[in-house]
Order: structure tokens, then sequence, then C-alpha cells
């Protein structure tokens, strides 16, 4: 049943018109619904970290790798923010693609720099890595105390 | 600038690979912990949080590697087709993401507030089973311990040398203690099959009210002083201390007394301070009478003088007799003010009590009407010779014999009695009548210099008080119990004084007493 609705679904998605009745979401929409979203993963991070905290929650290890991960998290999307502003929403770099392994980069003589900050901020697998990997090792430690100290979670 | 692609392409193709392998792995350890424990929220919380990261990482990556092998394949317009949907589908997740964080510090409390939850039903299951499993010799420990403590203050209860008793707020007594018993003089049996009332025991029972009202008051009442009317109608007073039990919701509220005797306490007091207050009289006695005698001296030298040389026939010569006479009556009175103050040293002899006794009841026979009155004599053989001024307490006998004599009015018993009291070294000797008896307000009085109830010029109201300056020059005490109606009890107590010793040192050791 599904897999006969999802090619109208998605003829729908990819074709539709402005309807009279709803208001119409033009491309900057999604790349601004994207950003907030970025922006909302950020404070959601941030907020995790107060409440670790503030509940004294980073005296476990576990918890305390659980915080370096949303550190990394906030991070890479400050950096990915960053990207996307610098690709879709100004117009100070204009990038080209000159083959497939080349890429043009070019700023005004004034904001040369913006080539460098754009190249290394698009390796954001840098920062999100690491926040998985964080994460990961908080949570094998929250396990390996959960059998240590039975009923607890450190 | 132009700059390589490759670090990019790299980066973002292995980054991608490692996020989705991360991800699942993270979601494989939050799974096992779910798995632990279901019923922890927390790890509920974080598989819930780590699936939608799971969710997140294999569409974006997915999305990554998909665009960077369709852009190596010249595809471009394929990608740019599919990109706004693969931006959606990372907008959504890492959306739901961010919202499942939100809830963590909820999710935390929640966790707090259950696991305190279950550890106290733990607690109470783990009481419980202990309870049940132990409940027979909890309850058999618990009762021996009952037993034990109920023991303990149930000989409290009744070795109490003082009365403590429990009474219902009516006054109704509950119960009461041996040594309450002995103090109100009531049977050994139950006083709840007698209806007795503690008010019933007051003298003045009008007094129960304003204690009730104290304690209903405050809770309590501290050492009142009261007077109790014992079974035998004899009085004691007493120190009252009572608190009221609130009684449960099914009990009565109840009354609990202590009651201590103090009747013995406040006659000492008394005795005291009467001795204090003879003590200060013989003391302004001895000065007045040692200042009056020499003058008196000296008028009744230079009235013999006159009377010397005066016709006997004459006026003059009888008022000079009536002048020595008068004269002589002031002396004798000094002279017992001073036998009061005690102030000459008693000349000893070895004398026998009942033999002085015996001389001074056959010379009152000879002198004066005794015979209405029957005289009991039993003395104790045992009382050895004692070494007193044989003249002086003669006066003493003589005294209080008068007095049985004029308290039985010429018609009543005198009974005479010595005992001996080896442990102490004392001998007690007994005048006691069943004439009229002394009133109450009088008996405190009967010692002091002047005091008589005998009509005026029938006595001078120093008879008591010589006697008792006497008694007090030997060593010895006086005392009196009387009852108006039945009779008076005069008791003399005196030490057996061996000869070496003498008087002073019986003194002395009399004043210490």
């Amino acid at each position: 049943m599904l897999c006969r609705l999802m090619p109208v679904l998605a003829m729908i998605s990819f074709t539709a018109d402005n309807a009279l009745a709803t208001q119409g979401h033009g491309h900057p929409a999604g790349l601004y619904a994207h950003q907030m979203a970025h922006v909302f993963f950020m404070f959601s991070m941030g907020l995790l970290i107060f409440w670790l905290r503030h509940r004294g929650l980073i005296r476990s290890a576990g918890w305390r790798y659980i915080q370096y991960a949303s550190l990394f998290f906030i991070l890479w999307n400050a950096d990915a923010f960053l990207v996307h502003f610098i690709e879709e929403q100004s117009t100070a770099l204009d990038i080209t693609r000159l083959s497939t392994w080349k890429i043009s980069l070019k700023a005004p003589p004034e904001m040369q720099w913006l080539g460098y900050v754009y190249y290394v901020t698009k390796l954001d697998h840098l920062l999100c890595v690491p926040a998985l990997l964080f994460l990961y090792i908080g949570l094998k430690r929250l396990l390996r105390e959960s059998f240590d100290q039975s009923g607890g979670i450190g | 600038m132009n700059a390589s692609s490759l670090p990019i392409w790299t980066v973002d193709v292995i980054g991608s690979v490692c996020m989705i392998v991360l991800s699942i792995l993270c979601l494989h350890v939050a799974w096992q912990l779910q798995h632990r424990d279901r019923s922890n929220i927390i790890w509920t919380y974080l598989f819930w949080v780590c699936t939608a990261l799971t969710v997140f990482a294999v569409s974006r990556s997915a999305g990554h590697i998909l665009k960077q092998i369709l852009i190596i394949g010249g595809n471009d317009a394929t990608w740019t087709a599919i990109r706004p949907f693969s931006s959606a589908v990372n907008s959504f997740t890492f959306v739901i993401v961010a919202s499942f964080t939100l809830f963590f510090e909820r999710t935390w409390s929640i966790y707090q507030q259950i696991s305190s939850d279950k550890q106290d039903l733990q607690a109470a299951r783990d009481k419980l089973l202990y309870l049940n499993q132990n409940l027979e010799n909890l309850v058999s420990e618990r009762t021996a311990e009952l037993a034990l403590s109920e023991h303990k203050y149930r000989r409290i209860f009744e070795v109490s040398r003082d009365m403590l008793l429990v009474a219902e707020k009516s006054g109704q007594i509950i119960d009461i203690n041996p040594s309450g018993r002995e103090m109100l003089s009531l049977p050994g049996t139950g006083p709840s099959s007698d209806y007795l009332k503690v008010q019933d025991f007051f003298l003045d029972p009008s007094g129960w009210q304003p204690i009730l009202q104290i304690i209903e008051t405050d809770g309590f009442i501290a050492n009142a002083e009261i007077e109790l009317r014992r079974k035998d109608d004899s009085r004691i007073r007493t120190l009252l201390t009572g608190s009221l039990d609130r009684g449960s919701v099914d009990n009565d509220d109840t009354i609990h007394f202590l009651v201590k005797d103090i009747e013995q306490h406040r006659l000492s007091e008394e005795q005291i301070a009467q001795a204090d207050k003879l003590a200060s009289i013989g003391q302004l006695s001895a000065g007045i009478a040692h200042e009056i005698n020499n003058p008196l001296g000296i008028i009744l030298g230079y009235t013999q003088l006159l009377i010397r040389h005066e016709d006997p026939q004459t006026e003059k010569h009888q008022d000079l007799k009536t002048i020595e006479k008068h004269v002589r009556n002031c002396k004798t009175i000094v002279e017992d003010l001073l036998n009061f103050a005690r102030t000459s040293s008693p000349k000893e002899n070895q004398i026998r009590i009942d033999e002085a006794l015996d001389e001074v009841v056959k010379f009152v026979h000879q002198h004066a009407a005794l015979d209405h009155v029957k005289i009991e004599r039993n003395y104790d053989p045992s009382v050895p010779r004692m070494l007193l001024d044989e003249k002086k307490i003669k006066q003493v006998f003589m005294n209080l014999i008068m007095n049985a004599r004029h308290a039985v009015d010429n018609h009543g018993t005198l009974s005479l009695s010595t005992e001996f009291r080896p442990a102490e070294r004392r001998v007690a000797i007994r005048f006691a009548d069943t004439g009229h008896g002394i009133s109450k307000k009088n008996l405190s009085r009967i010692f002091d210099p002047f005091f008589t109830t005998k009509p005026t010029g029938e006595g001078t109201g120093l008879g008591l008080s010589v006697s008792y300056g006497i008694i007090k020059n030997h060593g010895g005490d006086i005392s009196v119990e009387s009852k108006v109606g039945e009779g008076s009890i005069f008791t003399i107590t005196m030490p057996v004084v061996s000869p070496q010793k003498g008087y002073q040192n019986a003194k002395r050791h009399s004043h210490r007493r």
C-alpha cells in the first residue's frame, strides 16, 4: 500500500504548483527552515549541557562524554550554519566547480580570507564525527556503570 | 583562488560512512541499556534520542554520499532534484533530536521521582518481608519487653514510699499503690470496689475543684500542700503533684498523682521553731532575771533588817512582813526564770527514775487531793541508774503530775511509765492522763513562760517552762501529744550518761540532734 502511495506522494511534492488557498513557499523558505533547525539544535544541545552540569551528572564519566558530544554538536551546527550562509545567502564568495576535483573560490580582494574559511568549514565531518564518537563512548560508559551499580545509571 | 576538492570529498565520504557506523553503534548501545532495564525512563529517553540521531545521520550521510557519487558521475542535475528532499529530511530529523533533548530535564526529574518512590517501595517491601518472616519472633520479643517494662514500672509503683495514685477526672480512684493505702489507712482490697474518690480524703473537700481546674488548664499541678484525712480520722499534711494523662479516643483522661507525706517534716520544723523561740525567750528571761535578782536581794535584806528592829506587835512590822513575803515570791519567779533559761549547772546525783517518780507521787498524795485519781505505774526494770540533778528532776515530775491532776480535775487516770531504749542510750518517761486535753492552738505555746490556762492567781505559767529548761539542761527532750477530750501524753527522753562524761557532753549531743 505504502509502495503504491510513495510515487504519488513524490509526484505531488515535486510538481506542486501555488495553491490559491495557501501561502506559497519559495526557494529561500527551505533554507531558512534548515538554518533555524541548526539554531534550534544548537540551543537544545546548550540546554542539555546546562542541565547536565546543573544536576551534577557530569561527575559520572558517561554523562561527561555525552556533554562533550553536545559541545561538538554545537560546533558542528555553527559550522554548518556558516557554510550554508556562505554558499547560499552571501554573494561575497563565488564558488564554481572547474572539474571533478577542482573548485574555484572567488572573493573580493579585501575578503580573500573568506575562501579559506569556506574551505575549512566544508570539512564539517571533523566536528560531527567526534560528536557521535563521544556519544558512543558516553553510552558505553553508562552501560558499564549500570552493570557496576545494579539499578543505577551513574 | 582555485583549490582541490579532493580533501573535501574525502572527509565528506569517509565522515558520512563513520556517521552511519557510529550512529548505528550508539543506537545499539542505547538499545542494550533500554533492554537491560525497560522500566528506566532515562534509558528509554536515550534510546529515542539515539534513534532520531541515527535516522538523521543515515539520511544525511546517505545524501552526502549520493551527492558525491552523482557529481563524480556527472549527474549534477539529478542531485539538484534530490537535494531539497535530502535537506528537508535532515532538517526534520535534527529538529526531532533537538526536540527530544529539550525534555531531558523533565525526564530526569521524573526518573528521580520514580527512583525515590521505587526505593521507598523496596524498603517497605523489605520491611514487610522481614516482618512476615519474623513476625512470631518479633511478637515474642515485644511481649517479653512489654512484660519486663510492665514489671519494672509495677515495681516502681509498688515499692515507692510515696503515694502513687491514678484517678479519673471525677476523682474516682482507679489504682493506688501500697504506700498510698498505708498513708490513707485503707484496707488492702481494691479501692475501685469501694468507689472511693480522691476528694473524700481531703480535709477540706472544696480544695479538690481548684486543683482539678489547674490540672485541666495547665496539664499539671506541682507541690500543692494538702491536708488529708485518713480513714482512721487522723490528719496528715502532704505535698500533692499531679499531671493529666490525655487518653486516646477510646479512653478517658486520667490524672496521675504523686503524694508525699510531709507530716514528720512539718512537725520537725515546728519543733525546731518552738525550740528556737524558747531559746530566745530563755536568753531574754535570763537577762532580766539577773538584773532583778540583785535589787530584790537588797530589798529583802533591808526588809529583814528592819523587821529585826521592829516590835512584832506593831502595824509597821506587819507591813514589813508583807513586803518580805512578796519579795520572796518575786525571787521564786526569778529563780524559776533562771531555771528555764538553764543558766545554772545541774548537781549530779546517781538516782533511779522509778524511785524518784514514786517519791514525788507520795509527796503529792500527802499534800494534795489525789484520792480520786487512779495512778498506774509501768516501770521498765532495765532502766539503769541515771546521773541527774535529783532536786530539779523531781521538780519536773512534780510539775507534770500536778498538771495532770489539774487536767483530770481530780477524777481520772494518770499513767506513769518508763522505757529504756538501749540503741539510743536514752530513757523515755511518759506521763499520760485522761484529762480534757490541750487544744491545738495552745499546744505550741504550753512551754512559753507565763502561758497558763488556769485562772489568774492559780498558776504563774512557769511550771512547764521551768520543766522544759531543766530537761534541756540535762541534754533531754520533752514533747507532748494531746487530743481534746481524750487526754495528753508528756514524754521526756533523757540520755543515759556515764558519771565520767557528765551532763555537758550530753547537752552538746542533744543540741546537735
